[in-house]
This record gives structure tokens, sequence and C-alpha cells, in this order.
């Protein structure tokens, strides 16, 4: 049988939760470089933090310690991928899930991967700028709401330093200072989805991927010019939609846009895996732990451009159901088995 | 089984590139440095282009393979030429891109430019014709994108020329009138086209008319690039034939480029752009390549050429050589650019997997559906809104129309086109004399000195030239009223308006449109004065074109109510109109006897319009006997026949068309049922003339209703008085009336 061509898609910091407490147990030579990076930034261990007997949120969901834990989580079932079940033609990561996928498309080795994403996430420590929030573009059955999306448009056009921060699928997640968050709250109809109530709001997130963090870009581009950015290994797709190439990319590049627009500018995760199902004619898309909050807005891109004929979300869960979806969640036994050692 | 060169350039590619060595030090890692010694060009760059064209030549194969198992409908390919991916590397993504059907590597190398596009997957769901190809939406595999800016072009041969001259022109044109269009000031025009369609009578018009408006220091940013692999389908171009014709051609600047040598045909792409972008003066682009696979896949390419030809042909793969130079200058290894290539295979064929997966039109209202949007209310609505009123005290100088007294057509309709310019900063009136002569027939005198030379201006005499500018203009946000000076005139650049303007809201599924309101003095009747081509009455040839909006008025103030509602359209829906106005009637006053003035009209207010299937209804009353369709002259000749029969108690009710496509069935219809008995008056020719769509609609919908006709006879018009006895006189109608009043007593 052949292998399966695979997208592999790094979640951003938000998906480490209470669940995925105990992911990082078992052996792990990436966790390992990790742990190495975390020690000499005199950090608390990543195996220490995921092995608390409980979760606390101030703790957990800080970026200094969040971020690792998420590319570590990603990292862990990237290990587990087995070769001769799965081809991995293109990479790519949401929001803080881009800097794992430089690690994974092999644009930065680990430790420098690793340095990128404590260094980032450590910024937030104690210097919050503004915040981010959550709101849904398209109704139940996940079909694009033009209607919706315009009114969301215009509560972004109306209040002042209010930002598209990521163009997330059927979501779109806003962000900017807190009085611009309270006033778009003000004017964005609550609506609660499964156990969810929109809009809502993401604790301890600054206001990525907008002009607010500037002076975050800034720092960053100074403290991190050394690391030895490369070509990647495998085509990286990007929050623009832009493919990176093994044999073509220019790694000033990659870090220019990386610590560049990829802070102070939206982040367009519905055209980067739009362009990915698009150019690469991936048979699945792997979606790594932790968790798998990502899924539904993979899926909804999906049924945005009809991959695979997908309209709606009906379509969607059948085609899932059916055990050959274009979805694998990795924290499904199920799906994993089909990309898995075991 | 015949043997696949499909197969046979595939192999040749793997198994030379397998037989290869790498170089010393491979893969090097400077990829800023020069791809060889001398050149411009980086390693870099050649790379991404040479990735560039293994995807196009992939897509060929994947249509060659999809279309063995019936899934794919399209099969001319790229193949060879996919060294034109080096002037979408040297061109920008806004560079309006005008294109041939060889142009796979262009369109997938200036995707490369845009992220977040999908050009692989595009291009074949394009093959599918998969209702979710995204230009097209599954009407046609055609190279277009909105984000690109590359529209659409249908097969016809060179006929995307005289489009791409006239957006160039219309670039610097709305620079000088400070418009902004939809592409930057500094923009380029591109146009592709093959060796043998540059012989085109069309592709000559266009070269003609960019080296015209440079001999005039106009500035025409236009790129020609004509890709040469000496094939028209099987005929050959003779050896330097483009060379020769292209070299010394004043105006046109000519770069020739080794089409077999991508590096060398970038370098000397950059040196063509680089030259149209500054200078803003018109080039074309040489480049000397070969093609592969044939014309398309069912072409039998042994028919016409020898095998050892084709091999020969085969062996200069632009592909393979670019592959071999970048292995022998050491910045991939052989392995490297096999796996390249098998990756870019397995790419293409998972996404054509895709792509047959997605749903195909299935109804004719989809098909349909983006032929010509129309909005009604709306498109009344922005005829009604009036011009600012201090723009146009400024405009008319104090003399305002209204002010005036009753005028004829020609006047009126000079008056509504200023009030137009006035209305639109964007409209362009343009053709043969319209400037300082102001028209054959005075319907736009002094409209230059009103509006200036850049809004109201001559062309040169060749209308395929005027109605490529108006596609060009349009496209690029202007709202163009060009005039054919003659109907006949109209019919050696016919195809602009049918293979072209109408076809691109279609072709592009809504997404590109060219505005324009052709205005066409028309018809006969000129008293035996002008013979054919001054009185021509044929309309057939309009008549059916999809999606064309053709209105034909009898008199002023209907030509004003009806301009206004086709400009209207234009502006809200990009709508292509047509305004036949009948000659003879431009500057009758009277109607029944001279010095009536029943014919003359005061300036309809600002806020009239007539809708598009309104009809105009002349003398009805309850007692009428007789319904008489008719339009143009007919209406103005019927009224007159009407008027006479009237002493003798015969009520004869007239119906105006006014609008001849499409018909106004509906009001066509209540107009018969009222009278229950229909003669149609028809100054065309009785085939292909108006009363054959009358008739049928009628008998379609109203069984029952006696019908007749009286038309034009299927003749050209003869010079003086011998020109009556072929078109519908007033005493045809005459008797074509009683007739029909007769047959009903008996």
């Amino acid at each position: 049988m052949s292998r399966l061509r695979a997208l592999f898609l790094c979640p951003g910091r938000g998906s480490y939760r209470r669940a995925q407490l105990g992911s990082l147990a078992g052996p792990s030579p990436a966790v390992d470089a990790m742990e190495a990076v975390r020690a000499a930034r005199g950090m608390p261990s990543l195996r220490a933090l995921d092995g608390a007997e409980r979760f606390s949120p101030s703790r957990h969901l800080a970026g200094e310690h969040a971020s690792l834990l998420t590319a570590a989580c990603t990292w862990v079932d990237y290990e587990r991928l087995d070769p001769e079940k799965v081809d991995v033609v293109a990479v790519a990561g949401n929001s803080m899930g881009w800097y794992t996928a430089l690690g994974v498309a092999g644009a930065l080795d680990l430790p420098s991967m690793a340095l990128l994403i404590d260094t980032m996430g450590g910024y937030q420590q104690g210097h919050l700028v503004g915040g981010q929030l959550v709101v849904p573009l398209t109704g139940p059955d996940w079909r694009p709401d033009p209607e919706r999306a315009a009114r969301v448009q215009q509560v972004v056009d109306d209040t002042p330093d209010l930002y598209w921060s990521i163009h997330l699928g059927g979501q779109a997640v806003l962000a900017g200072t807190r009085v611009a968050l309270d006033a778009a709250l003000e004017r964005l109809p609550s609506e609660t989805r499964g156990a969810v109530t929109y809009p809502l709001v993401l604790p301890l997130h600054s206001a990525f991927h907008t002009p607010l963090l500037h002076g975050t870009a800034g720092t960053a581009r100074t403290e991190l010019a050394h690391l030895p950015w490369g070509a990647p290994a495998v085509p990286l797709v990007d929050g623009t939609g832009r493919s990176w190439r093994p044999f073509t990319a220019a790694p000033t590049g990659i870090a220019a846009w990386t610590l560049g627009d990829q802070v102070t500018a939206p982040f367009d995760f519905t055209a980067m895996v739009r362009a990915a199902l698009g150019e690469y004619g991936p048979d699945v898309v792997v979606l790594p732990g932790p968790g798998e909050g990502l899924g539904g807005a993979v899926a909804q891109v999906m049924i945005e451009m009809g991959w695979r004929g997908l309209r709606c979300r009906d379509d969607f869960m059948a085609v899932q159901k059916s055990g050959a979806g274009p979805l694998i969640s990795m924290c499904r036994p199920d799906q994993a088995a089909r990309v898995s050692l075991r | 089984m015949a043997v696949s060169r499909a197969d046979i350039v595939d192999r040749q590619f793997i198994d030379t590139l397998s037989a290869l060595e790498p170089a010393r030090g491979a893969p090097r890692p400077d990829l800023d440095a020069p791809v060889r010694s001398g050149s411009t060009i980086s390693a870099r760059a050649a790379i991404g282009l040479f990735e560039t064209m293994v995807s196009s030549r992939l897509l060929d194969f994947e249509a060659r393979a999809l279309k063995a198992t019936g899934q794919s409908f399209y099969t001319i390919g790229s193949s060879g030429h996919e060294a034109n991916a080096a002037v979408a590397w040297a061109t920008r993504p806004t560079d309006p891109a005008f294109l041939h059907y060889r142009s796979g590597a262009f369109f997938v190398g200036r995707a490369r430019q845009v992220p977040g596009t999908t050009p692989l997957l595009d291009i074949l769901l394009g093959m599918v014709a998969s209702a979710d190809e995204p230009i097209a939406g599954g009407r046609h595999k055609v190279f277009g994108s909105l984000p690109l800016h590359i529209p659409p072009q249908t097969s016809t041969i060179a006929s995307h020329l005289p489009k791409a001259v006239g957006a160039a022109f219309t670039l610097a044109r709305q620079r000088r009138l400070g418009l902004d269009g939809t592409v930057p000031a500094d923009s380029v025009v591109v146009c592709s086209f093959g060796d043998a369609s540059s012989n085109h009578s069309t592709a000559c018009g266009a070269f003609n008319t960019a080296a015209l408006a440079d001999h005039q220091n106009l500035p025409c940013p236009v790129l020609f690039v004509c890709e040469d692999n000496g094939l028209g389908i099987s005929v050959r171009t003779p050896h330097g034939w483009v060379a020769a014709r292209f070299q010394n051609d004043p105006g046109i600047k000519y770069f020739g480029a080794d089409g077999l040598d991508a590096v060398d045909a970038m370098a000397v792409a950059q040196q063509a752009v680089d030259f149209v972008r500054s200078t803003r003066r018109p080039a074309l682009l040489h480049i000397r390549l070969v093609r592969l696979l044939g014309h398309a896949g069912s072409d039998v390419e042994q028919l016409y050429r020898t095998t050892a030809e084709i091999e020969a042909t085969e062996a200069r793969d632009p592909v393979l050589a670019m592959a071999v130079q970048l292995v022998r200058e050491g910045w991939l290894t052989p392995a490297q650019v096999l796996a390249l290539y098998e990756e870019t295979r397995a790419r293409v064929h998972a996404l054509g997997q895709e792509a047959i997966r997605r749903p195909k039109l299935t109804t004719a209202a989809e098909v349909m559906a983006p032929l010509a949007p129309f909005d009604a209310p709306a498109v009344l609505e922005e005829a009604r809104r009036a011009p600012d009123p201090e723009a146009r005290e400024r405009f008319w100088a104090g003399r305002l129309p209204e002010a005036d007294r009753p005028r004829h057509m020609a006047m009126l309709l000079n008056r509504c086109l200023g009030d137009l310019l006035v209305k639109y900063d964007n409209t362009l009136i343009f053709g043969e004399d319209v400037a300082r002569k102001g028209g054959v027939y005075h319907v736009t005198a002094d409209l230059q000195k009103k509006a200036g030379v850049g809004r109201v201006f001559n062309t040169p005499l060749d209308e395929t030239a005027i109605l490529g500018l108006a596609i060009g203009a349009g496209q690029l946000g202007m709202l163009p009223l060009p005039e054919i000076q003659y109907l006949a005139y109209l019919h050696n650049a016919i195809d602009q308006l049918r293979g072209e303007a109408a076809s691109l809201s279609y072709f592009s599924n809504g997404q590109y449109r060219n505005p324009m309101v052709v205005r066409i003095a028309s018809l006969a009747y000129q008293k035996g004065f002008g013979g054919h081509f001054h009185n021509d009455n044929s309309i057939g040839a309009l008549r059916e074109i999809p999606g064309l909006i053709m209105g034909c008025p009898s008199n002023g103030h209907d030509a004003v109510g009806m301009l206004r509602t086709l400009v209207a359209a234009a502006q809200i829906h990009g709508q292509v109109g047509v305004f036949l106005e009948p000659i003879a009637r431009y500057m009758t006053k009277d109607l029944h006897a001279p010095k009536d003035g029943l014919w003359s009209h005061a300036y309809p207010p600002l806020d009239f319009a007539l809708p598009l299937g309104e009809v105009g209804v002349y003398d009805a009353t309850d007692e009428d006997q007789l319904t008489v369709v008719t339009y143009g002259n007919g209406v103005w000749m019927t009224l007159r026949v009407a008027a006479r029969l009237r002493a003798e108690g015969l009520r004869v009710r007239t119906v105006d068309l006014r609008w001849l496509q499409p018909l106004p069935v509906e009001a066509m219809v209540a107009q018969a049922q009222a009278t229950g008995r229909v003669l149609v008056v028809d100054e065309c020719r009785r085939t292909g003339g108006v009363a054959e769509g009358v008739m049928a609609a009628l008998a379609e919908r109203c069984p029952g209703v006696p019908l007749t006709r009286v038309a034009g006879d299927d003749c050209f018009i003869p010079l003086g008085a011998a020109a009556n006895l072929v078109l519908v006189q007033e005493d045809d109608i005459e008797a074509s009336i009683r007739a029909a009043l007769a047959g009903d007593d008996a």
C-alpha cells in the first residue's frame, strides 16, 4: 500500500490544556533537546510541568511555559510517525506553531527552534500586550456565512486598536488593546456552541499578529539574529499561504518574515491551509498534539474550498467516520494508527 | 499501440538525469551567485524557474493521463514553451497579462509570486471542467485569474492582441486624466501568442496600432511575446520569418531570446520588460522554442512530421536542458533534480485526483448565470441619476440642453453624450472622425472641445482597434463609448464583440467585465445615397450574441432614455451594449408633413430613462384592429401610414420594440393580445432579421394570433433609387396592413 501524503500542521499556543498533562511521559530525543535549552535558560523542566499532578492555568497557560510545552507535544507526535505509512509532503503551523514547523521542516535545528519558541514565549512573562478573542464566522454547519463575516469585519473597522489577528478557518481571532477588546465584546453577539461560549477571550494571550507587537518583533530581531536559519528540507507553508521550498527558500527571507510580519500582521491560517492543500495535494492533514483544537478550523477551510467535495460539517463528519477522512488527529488512536508506529 | 510522445519525453528526462554525474562540490550553497559565469540571473531564481517549468510539464502529462480515463477535456499543452515562465518572472503580478493557450508555465510562475494561490489545482480543475475552477467555473479551460491579473482568453487566434494594446493605451490615458486604474500606473501589459498567429490580420492590426501610437509619441506600454515554435498546428512558419518580420518594425522594439535556454530567456525578458516599463513604449519579445507532444492530445504529429524530426525536437527539450545546466553548474545534483521531478509528479497526480472529485456544472441555468446578470431596478436608478449640476453648468457653459427648443435625434444624442461625460469621469468617446469633425453626422460635435482631447479622440481607421481599445479600457476601469462609423464597418471587427467582449463575463464567471456601449450609425433609407456600405441593414450577427444588449431608437427622445440605460448597465454590471442609431432619422424633424415638428423633441429631463424591455406604444385605443410591431425607421414609416389609414376608419396600433436583443417578449405579447392580430415591419433582411425573432416568440406565446410580416429583401443595398426596391417602403406597409385586416374579414 502506498504511503499517505501528509500535510503536518503544527498547532499554536492555547492547545495545551488539562487533558494534555502527561503527554511527555515517554522517551523523546526531541523533548530531551528542548529540556536542554530550557535548562540553559534557567527555565523549569517541561517534563516537570507536564508531570504536575494538577493543571494550573496560571502556570501551564503562561506563555513562557505553554509555548514550548505545545511544541514538545507536537514533536512527540512527529516522532511517532511511521515513514512506512506516511510521507510528509509539506509542513505548516498556526501562529506559534509556525515556530514548531520551522523545526519540523528543518529550517531551524531543534535547539534553535526551542530557543526561538522559548524566547518568544518568554517575552509574555509579565508583559502581556493587549489580548485576543475568538468569534465564529460560519454557522453551526461550518458553511461560509458572508453576512456574519461582514458583521465581524464591521466591528473591526469601527473599533480603534482592534485588529484581525488570525484568519482561522471559520473563526476570527481578533486582537487589540484591552479597551478595544472590551468595546468589541459589547458589540459581538454572544453565542454558545457545545461547551464554548463566544466571543471567547483567550487567557494570558497578547495581541499577537498585530501592530501592537512591533516592539516585541524588534527585540526578537535583535536577540535572535544569530539563529542558524536554513532552507527547509520539506516545503514549508507560512501564514500568508507562501511556500518556502527546499531548493529555493532564502533563509534570510524566512527569518525576516518569522520575526517581522509574522509577529505584527494578521496570520492567515485559512490561506495557509488552502494553499498547502491546493499546492501539495496531501491525502491527509496530520494534526499533532496537544489536543485537536485546530481540527474544526482545518475542516472549515476544506469546506470553504470544497476539498474532496466537502460542503458542510455533516459531510466532513461522515467522511471522518468512514475511517478514510482527510484529517488525522494524533490524539485519536484510531486515526493516529493510519500514520503512526503504534 | 501508438507510441506516447509524452512517455518518451518523460523517459528521456529521467534517463538523461540518471546518467549524469554530480558536479564537484554540488550542491553549491551560494544560491544568490550568478547561475553561470557572466549571467545576471541568480541560481536561486533559475532553480525557482526550473521548478515552475517542471510543474507545467507534469501538468501536461497529467492532462493526458486524465484524458485517457475520460476525465479531462483539454490536452493542448505548454510542453516546449516552458521558458515563458521567464516572462512571468520578469513581470509583476499586477501587470495585466493576456495569455495564449500554451502559458502553463507563465501561469504557475506568476502564481508563485502571490502567496496563497494554488495554480496546479486551478489548472487541473480547468482540465476536468469542474465548476470549482476559480476563473471560468468549468465553462472552459483557460488561463485566467483575478488576483494574478490574468484575464481569461478564448482560443480564437490573436483576438486578444487588440485589447492588450487597448489596455496599454488606457494605462497611459488614465494617468493623463488623473484617474485611478485597477493596476499601478507604471504597469506594463503582457500579451503572448504563437508564431503562426502573428500572421493573423487581427494581430497585424494590433502591432500597427501600437506602432502608430508610438509614432505619435503616445505611450503604449505593451510587451508582445511571440512564442515561436515554428509550427501552426501542421503548417511550418518559414525559417527566420518572425525575426525578419519584427526586427525592423518601426515603433516596436525587438528583443530575441532563446527559449531553449531558460536562463537566456530570463535575462532577455528582464531587459524587454525594463524597456517597456521605463520608456512606456511597445516591444516584442521573440522567444524561439519548440513544441513538444504535438498540437494537442488528439494531434497525430506523425502525419506531417517525420519521426526523425519529432525526435530531433524532443532532443531540444528546454526543461531537460535547464536541468542539465543546473547540474553541470553544481547547483543541484542529479538525484535532487529527479527527486524534485518525482515529487512534483506525485503532487500533480494527487491534485488531479482531487480535481476529478470536484463538482461539474449540472444545469443550463448554472452554465448561463454569468452571461449578463441584470438588476433592472438598480440599472434604472443609475440611469435616472443626474450628473452634478455645477459640473453640468460648467460643461455646457451655461447653455443647458433642456433650455433649448425641440431638436432632432443627432442633436439630442450629442447632448446626452455630453451629460454622460459629465456624469462619469471615466467615460471615453472615440472612433473615426469623432473628434474635431464631430462625427460624420455631428453626433459628437464639440464634445472634444468641451471634455478635452484625452476623453474624446479619433482612432486609426480600424474597427478592430476601436473595439479592442474599448475592451482594454473597460477592463481597466474605464467606461468606453466607442463609435463605429457605419454598421457595415462593424462586420470586419465583430469578433471583438462576439468572441471577446461579450464572452468575458461568461469565461470569467462574472469576475472580469468590459463595460461599453458601442454606438453604430446604422440602417438604410438615405435617399439613394451611399450604397450598401452606408445603408447596411444586416444585424443578424448581433442578434444572437449571448449576453449582448442591443437597442435601436426611432426618435431622439427615446434615444436619450435608452442610451442612459445602456450606459448605466455598463457602469453597474459591466454590460456590453450596442446602440444602433438609424442614420435616416438623425436629422428628421417632422413626421406627417413638412414643418409639423413632430419628430423633434425637447431634451428629456435628467431623471428620464427607458428601461430595458419597455416598448413604445403609439395610438393605442380599445378599438385597435391590428398591432404593428416595428422599430427604428419602421416606426416613423408605420406612424405615417397608420395616420392615413385612420382616415378610412382602420385602427392600427404601432409598437416600437426599442430593444432588439433581448427582445421585449412580455411587452410584445401583451400588445399582440390587445388587438389579436400582428404585422411585423422589419427594415432589415428577411433572413436573420428582427421579424424572425418576433414572430417565433409570438407564435410560441400567442398561438392563434395571426402573424404576418413585411421585411427587407435578402440583398445588399444598391445605389440610387434602386435601394427602395429591396427595402420596406410605406406602400409595402400599407398593403400589408390592408392584407392583414382583409384576412380577418375573409
